[in-house]
């Protein structure tokens, strides 16, 4: 899905305004970070001074490693 | 995935499209434009716009950040990636836009430490982790990713980290669409709103576009059926005679924004009196730059920048491009001189610039048959 240089056709973080769903795996309140799985297996640690409070097994849109909304799914209407 | 899969389905896509035809005025062109670069991306990558009828016209706009920084930005970025002791980061797509000079990819190959990140807080790390080197970060990005670079150099201060700065290209969505529906070249009948910058802004922004330019925007998801959906809601506006912002992706966006960003951004940013746009000139009170209270970490006061303005390559016709005046496969040079391998112009160097999603996707090959 990537390319050498991060961007491949499936991804360009800025202009593709990429949000990428996570999952909270752990917190860390302190430091204001959580970790956090996208789902093929990847964890990363993401800010979520927009979104906190947070808890294990939220669901987060991450955008350039900054969680920008809680992702409340509903299903096509 | 769960909420991913439905919004790809293909028989509610095709519902939907045969809504969108039952709202089609017989005879009347529609002109719509998508805002971002990643609805351009997911309309070429889905063929959304096989699914619509023939007088309804996809427009693709200037929501492409790599696209439209201009040559000048680029050149002083590379001049601060060759300052000795500096490691110069930056997001993938950023580093093979063409310079005047060559880009920071080939500015790495000559030897300056220029390194990838997928987010500021990878660029604080790397700042941590060489405290005898300066790291520059090159922030660039709609209000969807500055709030992200304001989080970082706020972290870089509480922690204490001096070796870094940024070198901020952000730029704002609403005065290039203001300036685009000033431009005499264009009529638009509506508008598909940028999905993410949204999140961060909101829908009030835009309440400009219906009250002084009386047409509609439909904020959108990322999704096929995202897309499609805001078309038909554009559309219903329209068939109704009426006009106003009204928001298809609620699953994400709220429509008062997230206020938490916009006040740090606001702490951390001030508008530039005006900023140079790729193809659209100078735009008032359309790029961020640090304020006064982080002024030391602002890369361009630290170190020299040359500042030099460079105008664009005479053979790109991105400008005509990023304002919906021409198709991507009308340009002089597209797919011949200008590939995503060798980009002359920036549509073609981002995977969401509209040239690069035109040629990746296959749509050369079918518009010349057309032609």
């Amino acid at each position: 899905m990537t390319g050498a240089d991060g961007c491949g056709p499936d991804h360009c973080i800025t202009c593709g305004d990429d949000g990428v769903p996570m999952t909270v795996v752990a917190v860390d309140p302190e430091r204001g970070l959580a970790l956090c799985g996208d789902g093929g297996g990847e964890r990363h640690s993401v800010e979520t001074a927009l979104v906190d409070p947070v808890a294990a097994g939220d669901r987060l849109l991450v955008h350039a490693g900054t969680a920008i909304a809680a992702l409340v799914e509903e299903p096509p209407r | 995935m769960r909420f991913v899969d439905e919004f790809r389905d293909a028989e509610l896509g095709r519902a939907v499209a045969a809504e969108i035809l039952s709202l089609i005025e017989p005879g009347r062109h529609y002109k719509l434009m998508e805002v971002c670069g990643g609805h351009t991306h997911s309309i070429y990558k889905y063929g959304v716009d096989d699914l619509l009828p023939a007088n309804v016209e996809l427009v693709h706009g200037p929501g492409c950040p790599v696209c439209v920084i201009p040559m000048g930005r680029v050149d002083d970025g590379i001049a601060l990636a060759r300052t000795d002791g500096v490691i110069f980061t930056c997001f993938g797509d950023m580093m093979r836009v063409p310079g005047s000079e060559g880009s920071l990819l080939e500015a790495k190959a000559a030897g300056a430490d220029v390194r990838m990140v997928y987010s500021p807080l990878d660029a604080l790390r790397i700042a941590k982790q060489n405290p005898d080197r300066e790291v520059v970060f090159f922030a660039i990005g709609f209000e969807t990713t500055a709030p992200s670079t304001a989080l970082t150099l706020k972290r870089a201060r509480a922690e204490g980290v001096t070796n870094f700065s940024c070198m901020c290209n952000h730029v704002t969505i609403v005065p290039p669409v203001r300036a685009l529906l000033e431009s005499p070249d264009l009529r638009l009948d509506g508008f598909i709103g940028p999905g993410h910058v949204s999140t961060i802004v909101g829908g009030r922004p835009f309440e400009f576009i219906p009250a002084d330019y009386g047409k509609p925007l439909v904020i959108a998801g990322f999704e096929p059926l995202d897309i499609l959906q805001a078309i038909a809601m554009i559309l219903r506006q329209l068939e109704a005679g009426r006009c106003g912002v009204e928001n298809q992706y609620t699953r994400v966006v709220p429509y008062e924004g997230n206020l938490r960003a916009l006040e740090v951004m606001a702490e951390v940013f001030e508008l530039r009196p005006h900023f140079e746009w790729r193809g659209l000139g100078f735009i008032s009170h359309s790029g961020l730059q640090l304020s006064e209270a982080y002024a030391d970490l602002d890369a361009e006061r630290r170190f020299q920048v040359p500042g030099v303005r460079v105008a664009d390559p005479k053979a790109c016709q991105c400008g005509e491009v990023l304002k919906g005046v021409i198709k991507p496969w009308e340009c002089k040079v597209f797919g011949t001189a200008c590939t995503p391998e060798r980009p002359i112009g920036t549509c073609m160097v981002s995977s969401e610039g509209a040239c690069a999603a035109y040629y990746n996707f296959g749509r050369f090959a079918r518009e010349r048959e057309v032609v």
